[in-house]
């Protein structure tokens, strides 16, 4: 999958909006949305956020975790522990990048909340390494990684399943006995 | 036409086809990168060896000898596969496939056989892919390579 597949997906989430406009309810085949009245905040999916945002029809809230000190506090539990932290969106990073790229005036500190995920992520993939590096050292028939989110996957995915592919053929090289060795190489 | 106990060199592939390990037609005599001597080095640190020099298809070509029933075939095996080899080059080549975007890594590179460089693409590929999204490139209209090459024509040239 592409990154930007990722991100299709993740523009489904709600977020919060505070519109500038009145419009009745919008019946779209994914489910209802709004009604639209000026000052009054709706939760309508990101897409449509992202889109209302640069048409100027509306200001975006962010969602409660994109805070300094919440995300201050998921950084440091990410690096004390060794397993993964539950992150507080399945698709933290695309959000992020989303809403700090079309609003981040409506989002107080935005450069910090930048930095903030950027390390939390970071910490996240060298964990990732870590473990498929272990994974393959101790050649695991298989490893259960909780609380990944699907652009941590995408990004190492392919390389591990490549590698995890050429390690089982190898191994196979180790049964005597076998007639037909694989032209597969 | 050649002799009993002679010694030729044969494509792999012909190898196989007169191997019989009932008629015993010929014997094959291991490369030396697959003797104990260099499986040792290997023991001592996989990570400096140039793999590439070694025979660029260095697992592949290893796990096809090992139809020839050698007496060494498990230990070749375990060698091709094991820390002294794959395992223990696997986190180098990770590493340096995800974190070294844009810097010089043709130095390690060199030194890998062609599975571990297809290896290294997927890593670079799935780290350049991400940092491509993360700039907002991703959404960007870029001319595809295949056409980029292409000269282009001249307006007068398209005179009818």
């Amino acid at each position: 999958m592409e990154p930007a597949e990722a991100e299709f997906l993740a523009e489904k989430e709600l977020v919060t909006i505070v519109p500038n406009f009145s419009l009745d309810r919008i019946h779209l085949i994914g489910g209802d949305l709004g009604p639209f009245n000026p000052g009054l905040p709706v939760e309508v999916p990101v897409w449509l956020a992202i889109n209302l945002k640069q048409r100027q029809k509306c200001r975006l809230i962010p969602p409660e975790w994109m805070d300094v000190e919440k995300l201050e506090e998921i950084r440091d539990q990410e690096r004390k522990e060794d397993t993964f932290t539950p992150m507080p969106s399945p698709y933290y990073m695309e959000l992020t990048k989303l809403l700090l790229n079309y609003a981040s005036d409506n989002i107080p500190k935005a450069d910090e909340i930048r930095t903030l995920v950027k390390d939390t992520w970071d910490t996240r993939i060298a964990k990732l390494r870590l473990s498929a590096d272990s994974f393959v050292r101790q050649q695991e028939a298989h490893a259960k990684l909780d609380n990944l989110t699907l652009m941590e996957i995408n990004t190492t995915g392919t390389f591990l399943t490549q590698a995890l592919d050429h390690m089982y053929k190898l191994r196979n090289n180790l049964q005597p006995g076998e007639s037909a060795h694989s032209q597969d190489f | 036409s050649f002799m009993q106990g002679s010694k030729l060199e044969v494509p792999l592939w012909l190898a196989k086809g007169l191997h019989d390990s009932k008629r015993r037609i010929i014997s094959v005599e291991l490369p030396k990168m697959y003797k104990e001597a260099w499986r040792t080095v290997f023991s001592a640190d996989a990570n400096v060896v140039d793999l590439h020099k070694m025979g660029p298809y260095y697992y592949g070509f290893g796990s096809q000898l090992l139809n020839f029933d050698n007496p060494e075939n498990p230990e070749i095996a375990r060698t091709i596969l094991q820390a002294s080899t794959f395992i223990s080059r696997f986190r180098r080549i990770m590493d340096s496939s995800q974190n070294a975007y844009n810097e010089d890594t043709s130095a390690l590179v060199a030194r890998l056989d062609e599975l571990e460089r297809a290896l290294f693409r997927a890593g670079q590929k799935g780290l350049n892919d991400f940092q491509c999204w993360e700039k907002g490139q991703a959404s960007q209209i870029t001319a595809s390579s295949l056409v980029q090459n292409y000269g282009k024509r001249k307006f007068t040239d398209m005179d009818g």
